[in-house]
């Protein structure tokens, strides 16, 4: 496909979407305006515009936006660690997968939403619970998506490396871990959305800091308008990690046909 | 130097059926220098053979040795060469063909040097940079042909190298291999079940029986050096053509394959 | 799906046999293995929550969840609470299933229309469906109607972009089949497009009833008068963790029995298609 031709359908794709946006947009405000809906209740644009403003401006939505980054970071990060490991120790050794593999499925086939009262128990309220949801809804995936990744490798290929006389760390080095990558990378992805989905869990439910908590703050005091802030940010954030992981799997996979 | 001894090589192994008869009693001695084809009808274990050299599987009895020394482990005198390349595709033509001599422990420097000499001797200098999917079957082969050679092995095997490529490359891939073993003219131990390829390259065609793997007949080819493309249709060749196929003939009917479906592969 | 034990490889003969007879006794051992790990798993629960080795009001054990699960029942408290659940749930998910799959069709046959409704399509994929749980509650009001406008959110998405790649990826040679034989523009959406996007459309269905149980059960726990996930809010704060336990497997057994049922008629329907 030349140049030419994908260049006037992505034109046509992003001046669609705006168009679509801004239609929506101003339906919405003109209803309120014209008391269609309770704008009160409802809110409008031109009202969660202000309150962008004015939150922005007394800085406190900064903050939040702080702790939940940090919780984020922490838990997709122990998410990683933990399940990447666990995942490979599983991939290479047969005994430790067959062990393991019965809880791993519970936790992946399990709506994880219904563990948090059980760790509020545990941990009570507040950070380390955020990091706890976190880390539970996002490792699962990179754990089993790493085992996928691991047995996934081409026989001959560890075959090729023993002839040329390597040992089995050689193995593990040279091929194991290079050709588990793409689906490593994969797992991290779908990880990535699911721990923000910890994030905000934890955060409406068990915190009195975050972006989440400050949806449940603001829905509370029936601050409509306010409430959009932080719910927008937190759908930018999504859309920024969704991108993110779409540049990541593309780059590191240059050597795929 | 390249001397080969097989003694006595047998390779048998557990079934759920009882015990499987891979390779029955292969007494083979093969010089320094020399270049000899194995061919046989699928299934009778000359790719087992390869192997066992390698060290990649043990025997149930008997030896393999080289150069007077016992065989018995993986090492970069005896080095291998696939039938689907076995390249690594996440790195690049040069970083392949360095693979055996990082696991020699050679230095980064010294590797890049002798690789690229590899690269440029098989024909690829332009494409060091280029990855595995990028290229063609012949080319992923010779890929495959300059990183054995490149670790100075006492003897190249190779399994099938050429048979996931087409009929034609097949051919001029066979020259080009001819004319880089005579710049060295080291020992290489070649399996094939395309009976012209094997009288074409070969100092010596070997013979194998279907399951269980036996030799049944060690024909010295004495044809001329350096052998042109067109060899093929002299009556010197011919007759070796058709003495090859009579003794194959017979075995292809006898074995198990024939009246039988293939082991179904395990997904 | 067999798994190449990597360091069996380079020990196993060459296009060996012995691969199938060893397949079945990996299959074998697995089975032993895991059964093996889980049992010893429950048995040391037991003991430490027993035994009260660490408060068992906190971790519980296996007899006393059990017997929690029946006294929850027999009291009639999961019974009720459960049926509420199940209400929310397909309120909002058998239109959630029309939606989806109509809007889906349409935007595959209009590049122009999906265009247009992409940044919505695309911001409720990306973002996690939870946070708009307050807001829906806000706008709805505390009773089921909300449960079951987050249960629609939550399934809607993955419906409509399955229902789209399955029908743009459906294979060329099958609508040229049908043209070739002559077929109508209507038949050639009946016997080819139809059959052929049914698979990833399923697939879509069950990716949509794991988030749709996560919206159901998120909007529960934040303000419900009734529901598994009211129970679950409920015994978050008294430290039962037995109850819990049983609210655990309660939840994570919906949603099981769920995605079987989905792949018995995904078997039944397009039996071609299914994965292993």
């Amino acid at each position: 496909m030349s140049e030419n031709s994908i260049a006037p359908a992505r034109r046509e794709q992003l001046v669609l979407g705006i168009i679509g946006t801004l239609a929506f947009l101003l339906v919405w405000e003109t209803a309120a305006r014209f008391d269609l809906i309770n704008p009160v209740v409802v809110s409008n644009p031109t009202r969660i515009a202000a309150a962008f403003v004015s939150q922005l401006q007394s800085g406190e939505i900064l903050a939040d936006l702080e702790v939940s980054l940090i919780e984020f970071a922490a838990g997709f990060g122990l998410s990683l660690v933990v399940g990447i490991g666990l995942g490979i120790a599983m991939g290479l050794n047969r005994l430790t997968e067959y062990a393991v593999d019965p809880f791993v499925w519970f936790l992946y086939s399990s709506p994880l939403i219904a563990f948090y009262p059980l760790i509020i128990v545990w941990l009570g309220f507040g950070f380390a619970t955020v990091v706890a949801i976190t880390f539970l809804l996002s490792f699962v995936s990179v754990v089993v998506n790493t085992v996928a990744g691991v047995h996934g490798v081409d026989p001959q290929l560890v075959r090729a490396v023993r002839a040329f006389g390597g040992g089995r760390l050689d193995v593990i080095r040279k091929v194991i871990l290079p050709a588990a990558v793409p689906l490593i990378i994969a797992g991290m992805r779908i990880g990535l959305g699911r721990a923000l989905h910890g994030v905000v869990l934890g955060e409406m439910f068990s915190s009195n800091a975050g972006l989440g908590y400050r949806i449940t703050f603001y829905a509370a005091h029936l601050r409509t308008a306010d409430v959009f802030v932080p719910l927008v940010i937190l759908v930018v954030i999504g859309l920024m990690i969704n991108q993110l992981g779409n540049a990541v799997e593309a780059r590191l996979q240059a050597w795929r046909a | 130097m390249g001397r080969l001894d097989l003694e006595h090589l047998s390779l048998a192994y557990a079934q759920r059926s009882g015990a499987f008869l891979a390779l029955a009693d292969i007494d083979l001695s093969i010089r320094d220098g020399e270049f000899v084809t194995i061919v046989g009808p699928s299934g009778c274990g000359k790719s087992t053979l390869l192997m066992l050299i390698a060290a990649l599987l043990a025997p149930t009895s008997g030896s393999v040795r080289l150069d007077g020394r016992l065989v018995t482990a993986p090492g970069s005198d005896r080095a291998l060469v696939f039938q689907d390349f076995a390249l690594l595709p996440w790195r690049t033509v040069l970083a392949n063909v360095e693979l055996g001599l990082e696991l020699k422990g050679i230095p980064a420097q010294k590797r890049n040097a002798i690789a690229r000499e590899h690269v440029a001797m098989v024909g690829l200098g332009a494409f060091e940079r280029s990855y595995p999917h990028q290229l063609s079957g012949g080319m992923r082969q010779r890929v495959g042909i300059a990183r054995a050679l490149a670790v100075e092995p006492e003897v190249l095997l190779m399994d099938e190298p050429f048979g996931a490529l087409d009929a034609q490359i097949r051919q001029v891939m066979g020259s080009e291999l001819l004319r880089i073993w005579e710049r060295g003219r080291k020992t290489i131990l070649f399996v094939t079940h395309d009976i012209d390829e094997a009288i074409y390259l070969a100092d010596r065609t070997i013979v194998m029986s279907a399951s269980p793997g036996r030799i049944i007949a060690d024909i010295p080819v004495t044809l001329q050096r350096p052998r042109p493309l067109d060899i093929r249709n002299d009556p010197a060749f011919t007759a070796y053509r058709q003495r090859i196929w009579d003794l194959l003939q017979r075995e292809v009917m006898a074995s198990n394959s024939w009246e039988q479906p293939q082991r179904a592969a395990v997904s | 799906m067999s798994v190449p034990d990597i360091s069996a490889v380079t020990q196993a003969p060459v296009g060996s046999g012995s691969s199938r007879a060893s397949l079945a006794s990996h299959r074998f051992a697995r089975a032993v293995v895991g059964f093996m790990a889980v049992a010893l798993f429950l048995i040391a629960w037991q003991i430490v929550g027993g035994n009260e080795i660490i408060r068992s009001d906190l971790i519980s054990y296996p007899s006393e969840v059990v017997e929690t699960l029946f006294q929850m029942s027999a009291s009639g408290e999961l019974g009720s609470n459960l049926v509420v659940s199940l209400q929310e749930f397909i309120q909002g998910f058998l239109p959630a299933i029309a939606v989806g799959i109509a809007a889906g069709t349409a935007f595959a046959l209009s590049r122009r229309l999906h265009y247009l409704f992409e940044p919505l399509i695309v911001a409720l994929n990306t973002s996690p469906i939870i946070a708009f749980v307050p807001i829906v509650v806000v706008w709805f009001g505390v009773g089921t109607q909300s449960k079951a406008i987050m249960v629609f959110l939550a399934a809607v998405i993955p419906i409509v972009i399955n229902t789209m790649t399955g029908i743009t990826q459906v294979h060329e040679s099958w609508i040229r089949a049908c043209r070739a034989f002559g077929a109508s523009k209507s038949q050639v959406i009946l016997k080819a497009i139809l059959p052929g996007a049914l698979p990833s459309v399923m697939v879509g269905v069950r990716l949509a009833v794991g988030r749709a149980v996560v919206g159901l059960i998120a909007a529960e726990m934040y303000v419900s008068v009734r529901g598994i996930g009211r129970l679950i809010q409920v015994y978050s704060t008294s430290e039962r963790a037995a109850e819990i336990f049983v609210l655990v497997a309660v939840v994570a057994s919906f949603g099981f029995v769920l995605v079987t049922l989905l792949r018995r008629i995904e078997g039944a329907i397009a039996p071609w298609s299914l994965e292993p």
